[in-house]
């Protein structure tokens, strides 16, 4: 038996902070997993057990549990890996890892925190302003300060990779970026050019006016802020999934990744094109000219390229492990694949999921046809499976493998593993293909109880019972799932015991190099100020005449709490309005 | 290059994760069953693109795209 070679032998400083950021994640899911099972049951009306006026809390601690902390914890503990690994050595200085990680863990809390004080009596805050916090809805301080600081903490995280970047260069003069460490780079520049809109919004906006500094902020402006940060962050949620498509389903798959040189393009391509298409989500903005929002779903359409990409190189990548393992003729070398490994299923099944929320991405896309959708539960569908699978699944499934990487255990029980990733799919698969189905009737996302009286919606095929009790099973499926998930993990770190069987820590390599990529692509301040440029053009019109509309800090818009007890009189008034 | 990138059966780190039986080259490898899930992938596409045509249109009444007048904003 030769000597074991895994991540932990390697980079044993590394692999604590990993296993804690990892850790930091994996609460965040099962936390958030177990709050949309809430909102499946309660929704659908299956069962109630909290109050309607605090679904909010539930749905914004759901939101913000999962998209910002599993996913972004997992990212940049995934990246750590990448750019170590990758590089060969270490971080520079491992106390400044655990440095940026402990500022996102205390931004976390203060988050968690002011959310958990809508629903606790004795935590005098409340934030109740869903992932979006769309002004006027107002948070707790608390709350906006610990998102920046989470935010914060991953801007220093890249510093950590790009010193260790440049430390190696001036050892390595003459080589290309190792792939990983390629994706991990353009991935960080373009999210410190985007993050940079959120920072604006929350630290010139939201938090002095959530202090009572100043009176009152312009909607449009903090919404448009938002957005310029709120598209790119779902390709900071893809991004690593990709990157394990790229450097991981090949090796799984037993082949090598058709082609290193498209992978650099399709980064360069997000990394240029992530940014100048926020304004897709608020087609339905007034105050924003159509002309706008057509430029916006041009750069949208253009966005879907480095995906189809992806799609081609990476299933060409696993045919040819698939064809090396034996497999022949047209299709069926897809049974040559190793279905058995659940790090291999998991992230084949996301990517599956992925194609189909791709469809459901391309009907978003459009100025036109969005307005069908548009704040619908459609869209809760599609990014379930974008973010919800394409990355979560893919984060999960990959944990299988490097879960023994970090900790020199083998998985407690694969085939569980195996078992979760299924269920996920299936559960998925109700709960998703439910949700597309009812936003097309116009059921409306984010409502507490959409049962109205005097009114019925109408599906063109089926039965909102139907559709109800796929969303209230596929829930339940995808909770146990997360479950099993968790146990899995929890049972491997502490009841595991060390094997000498860890697979080395290595990624794919290539059937077509960096070699046979132009150097240009390597050039990452001609793409960084391309991609500046093109938010320029893209943002500086828009931003002028919101702010020429609405002016800087808005007209006098009071405050509005959703979790303060209801005005009666405001009740009142709301019912007569709909009344006919 | 990079000691962590994987060196295939007949490299010095063969990994025991995968079983392969041969050595495909990139002169060798034609991704021939990816050009049929591509295109069977579009061919979906397209057939959804049409179903979505009777949702929007046929389904409920025009949004956006009515007739000349209520474009240009005559209407
Ligand atoms: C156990 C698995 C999950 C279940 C049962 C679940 C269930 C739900 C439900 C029912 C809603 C709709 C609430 C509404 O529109 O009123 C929702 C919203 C949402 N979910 Fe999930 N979900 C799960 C996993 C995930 C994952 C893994 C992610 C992302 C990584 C995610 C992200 C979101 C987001 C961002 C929203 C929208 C929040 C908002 O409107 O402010 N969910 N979820
Ligand atoms: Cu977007």
């Amino acid at each position: 038996m030769a000597m074991r070679n895994a991540y932990i032998d390697q980079f044993p400083k590394e692999a604590r902070v990993i296993r804690a950021i990892l850790w930091s994640s994996f609460l965040a899911l099962t936390i958030g997993g177990t709050l949309g099972l809430i909102q499946g049951l309660h929704r659908t009306n299956v069962l109630r057990f909290i109050p309607s006026q605090d679904y909010y809390t539930v749905l914004t601690a759901h939101g913000v549990l999962l998209v910002i902390t599993f996913t972004i914890f997992f990212l940049v503990g995934i990246f750590t890996w990448a750019v170590t690994t990758s590089l060969d050595r270490g971080v520079k200085d491992i106390r400044f890892t655990w440095g940026w990680y402990a500022i996102m863990m205390i931004g976390t809390l203060l988050v968690g925190v002011s959310i958990l004080g809508g629903v606790v009596d004795q935590i005098p805050m409340n934030a109740d302003v869903l992932y979006t916090f769309y002004s006027p809805f107002q948070a707790h301080p608390a709350f906006y300060v610990g998102f920046v600081l989470f935010v914060v903490g991953t801007w220093l995280a890249g510093f950590d990779w790009f010193r260790t970047w440049w430390a190696w260069k001036k050892d390595n003069p003459d080589e290309r970026i190792p792939l990983p460490t390629f994706m991990a780079l353009t991935t960080m520049l373009f999210w410190y050019l985007s993050s940079i809109g959120v920072a604006i919004s929350i630290l010139a906006f939201l938090l002095p006016w959530s202090l009572g500094i100043i009176d009152s902020v312009n909607p449009l402006l903090t919404r448009t802020l938002f957005w310029f940060f709120g598209h790119p962050v779902v390709y900071f949620w893809l991004m690593p999934a990709y990157m394990l498509w790229y450097t991981m389903l090949p090796k799984l798959s037993g082949g090598k990744l058709f082609s290193d040189p498209l992978a650099r393009v399709v980064f360069v391509l997000f990394l240029i094109l992530s940014t100048p298409v926020g304004i897709h989500h608020q087609y339905l903005d007034p105050g924003i000219a159509e002309g706008f929002k057509f430029i916006a779903m041009t750069n949208t359409m253009f966005l879907l390229l480095p995906s189809l990409l992806t799609a081609f190189t990476v299933v060409a990548s696993m045919e040819h492990g698939a064809r090396q393992r034996g497999g022949k003729g047209y299709l069926s070398w897809l049974k040559a694949l190793p279905w058995r490994d659940p790090a291999f299923t998991g992230m084949a099944l996301a990517g599956l999921m992925f194609a189909a929320g791709g469809f459901s991405g391309m009907i978003n896309a459009g100025l036109s046809i969005n307005y069908l959708v548009h704040n619908s539960w459609w869209v809760v569908g599609h990014f379930h499976l974008t973010v919800g699978t394409a990355a979560a699944l893919t984060f999960m499934a990959a944990s299988y493998w490097f879960i023994p990487q970090l900790t020199g255990k083998e998985i407690w029980n694969r085939s569980l593993g195996l078992v979760q990733v299924v269920l996920w799919f299936i559960g998925m698969t109700f709960m998703s293909n439910a949700m597309h189905r009812a936003g097309l009737f116009g059921m409306p996302r984010r409502t507490a109880e959409p049962q109205y009286q005097g009114f019925d919606f109408e599906p063109a095929v089926g039965t909102v019972a139907e559709i109800d009790a796929q969303v209230a099973l596929g829930a339940a499926l995808l909770t146990l799932s997360v479950y099993l998930f968790i146990t899995n993990m929890v049972l491997t770190t502490i009841g595991g015991s060390t094997s000498d069987a860890i697979p080395d820590n290595t990624y794919a390599g290539t059937l077509s190099g960096p070699e046979d990529a132009p150097v240009i692509i390597d050039n990452l301040k001609l793409w960084t100020s391309i991609a500046v440029v093109l938010v320029i053009i893209a943002y500086s019109l828009p931003l002028a005449s919101i702010i020429d509309a609405g002016g800087l800090f808005g007209p006098g818009i009071d405050p509005w709490k959703p979790s303060v007890v209801a005005d009666p009189s405001l009740v009142l008034e709301s019912v007569r309005g709909v009344m006919p | 290059m990079s000691s962590a990138i994987e060196k295939g059966v007949d490299g010095k780190h063969p990994t025991n994760e995968t079983d392969q039986v041969r050595e495909l080259d990139h002169d060798e490898y034609d991704p021939i069953g990816t050009a049929i899930l591509v295109g069977i992938y579009f061919l979906i596409l397209v057939a959804l693109w049409i179903f979505m045509y009777f949702v929007e249109f046929l389904g409920n009444g025009p949004t956006v795209t009515g007739v000349l007048l209520t474009v240009v904003g005559l209407a």
